[in-house]
């Protein structure tokens, strides 16, 4: 569906998309806080959750419904409607990220020209939300927290983009379609194999751009208890939990799509094949987040201005040289 | 600028070594007892300190080594230790000792000169009220006599004396770097080899 002729199906086919979306986000959610438990235990050689249900397969169920049932608390002081606005407005436009991923050749919401470029635009948004949930909470470790997103945030969105644009050099479009479309069946014609360098650049920020171990500084529990978050309890907690992992689920989706050949895969191509990479990714996600110590944040900004930064450029200039030689 | 490169190169591959240890354990077995439904294997207490007791005695098992000298008693840091001599000789009439108080430094059991006290292996130790806890050794030392005479096995605290020094240290050393190997969390693996 092109934006220029929404018409009345291209309206319901978009309402539908959002719902669907919705489910993804919250279902992903549930199966991550899972997944993330029992792969933390099993990293440690502790069984994880097993008391609540078979295998403890309903500890997300009954942690939902724990915090549903929290006493939503607002200390005095705060900026109430920024207070309130700061969750929603961390997950609400999350929703619209995930529109133009093509799960399938076919299952693609928003098949806009520029989609890399609307998530890129609204990925920004997040950014946004932490800093007005530690601005508004009237908290020492909250504004240190929000202050610390934000710097961190901007920093590594840098690399990000200039190794996805080396990708969209290479194919020559942003829609996110066409760039699975690019690529071939097998792992050896997918982009990680001539984006090698690009692949590690994305990989590292993915981390860094969802507040994710070892980069969690924004909320790093040994220095500011709780970061941008400290002061929201329930509901609100819920949404910033919420929309974490939507964001790792959609940065894993995007890694899938411009890396890892999209829907592409060895048989018989299909979304299967698009979420099974990119729950490949979120594994690999909770992995490192259980391996390694959390950074200094001279660290973080280092890895970032000295060696990301820099290899990035290099790496786009390479591409745009090779390009040019050989033609695209 | 070289050696700087060189260096992350390190660290890059300090990283995959930590990632391997972590995958490594992600897949090995677990070692959490589930504690209502199992109970610990006894030969994984080896190395547990658990409440203090009393050492058997040589030639009878039902009497104590303790000669009556309150070096435990002044050495604990919180007077958990009650000893009361006797009127038969050096032996005590009283041995009080209250685990509420406890904090298992092991003083009293590195400053005992007769290897009188020693830690138990007892793990399941629940009680309602805190008068439970202060517990009477010199009735716990009668009846574990009374139970049955000591079985010789390693690492067992009162082997620590039958056995003679060199053995049994070695011995006990063996099923601490046991237990700890075992316990050994992916963290400290990481630190170490990154």
């Amino acid at each position: 569906m092109e934006l220029s002729n929404i018409s009345v199906t291209g309206l319901i086919v978009l309402i539908v998309a959002c719902l669907l979306v919705i489910a993804l986000m919250v279902v992903n959610a549930i199966v991550m806080v899972y997944a993330e438990r029992k792969g933390a235990g099993f990293i440690q050689r502790r069984p994880g959750p097993y008391e609540v249900g078979p295998w403890g397969i309903l500890q997300p169920v009954v942690d939902s419904m724990k915090l549903l049932g929290k006493q939503i608390f607002v200390p005095s002081n705060v900026d109430f409607f920024l207070f309130f606005a700061a969750p929603v407005l961390a997950f609400f436009p999350v929703l619209i990220l995930f529109l133009p991923i093509p799960f399938g050749p076919v299952l693609t919401a928003l098949k806009v020209p520029d989609g890399i470029v609307l998530i890129l635009a609204f990925a920004g948004f997040g950014l946004l939300a932490n800093l007005l949930a530690g601005y508004a909470s009237n908290n020492k470790y909250g504004i240190l927290g929000a202050g610390r997103a934000v710097s961190q945030g901007v920093a590594y969105e840098i690399p990000m983009i200039l190794a996805l644009l080396a990708v969209v050099f290479q194919t020559g479009s942003m829609n996110l379609s066409e760039i699975a479309e690019a690529q071939g069946r097998w792992p050896w014609s997918w982009n990680i194999a001539c984006q090698p360098l690009a692949f590690f650049i994305y990989l590292v920020t993915l981390v860094a751009e969802t507040n994710r171990a070892p980069f969690d500084l924004p909320e790093g529990e040994s220095e500011l208890t709780a970061g941008f978050h400290t002061e929201y309890s329930g509901m609100g907690f819920a949404l910033f939990f919420l929309a974490e992992y939507a964001n790792m689920l959609l940065v894993s989706f995007v890694c899938a799509t411009f890396f890892l050949g999209g829907y592409k895969g060895p048989f018989l191509d299909g979304f299967w094949w698009t979420f099974i990479k990119a729950y490949a990714v979120m594994c690999f996600i909770v992995w490192i987040r259980w391996t390694f110590p959390r950074v200094r944040f001279d660290q973080l900004l280092n890895i970032n201005w000295k060696w990301l930064l820099p290899l990035s450029i290099l790496n786009l200039w390479v591409t745009a040289v090779v390009l040019k030689i050989v033609g695209p | 600028m070289i050696s700087a490169i060189w260096d992350n190169l390190k660290g890059l591959y300090s990283l995959l070594v930590g990632m391997c240890i972590t995958a490594r354990y992600f897949f090995a077995p677990r070692k959490t007892v589930h504690y209502p439904r199992k109970v610990v294997d006894p030969e994984d207490l080896a190395a547990y300190r658990g409440p203090l007791e009393l050492t058997r005695g040589k030639d009878d098992e039902s009497r104590t080594r303790c000669i009556s000298c309150q070096m435990c008693a002044k050495g604990c840091p919180g007077n958990c230790i009650t000893v009361v001599k006797g009127a038969e000789g050096k032996l005590p009439s009283t041995w009080l000792y209250d685990f509420s108080l406890c904090c298992l430094c092991g003083a009293c059991v590195e400053v005992c000169p007769a290897a009188a006290i020693d830690f138990s292996h007892r793990l399941y130790l629940v009680t309602t009220t805190r008068e439970e806890l202060v517990m009477d050794l010199l009735a716990d030392l009668k009846s574990r006599a009374a139970a049955g005479p000591l079985k010789p096995e390693a690492g067992a605290p009162e082997a620590l004396e039958a056995g003679g020094g060199a053995a049994a240290a070695a011995a006990l050393a063996e099923a601490v770097k046991s237990s700890k190997a075992a316990a050994g969390a992916a963290g400290s693996a990481v630190r170490k080899e990154g």
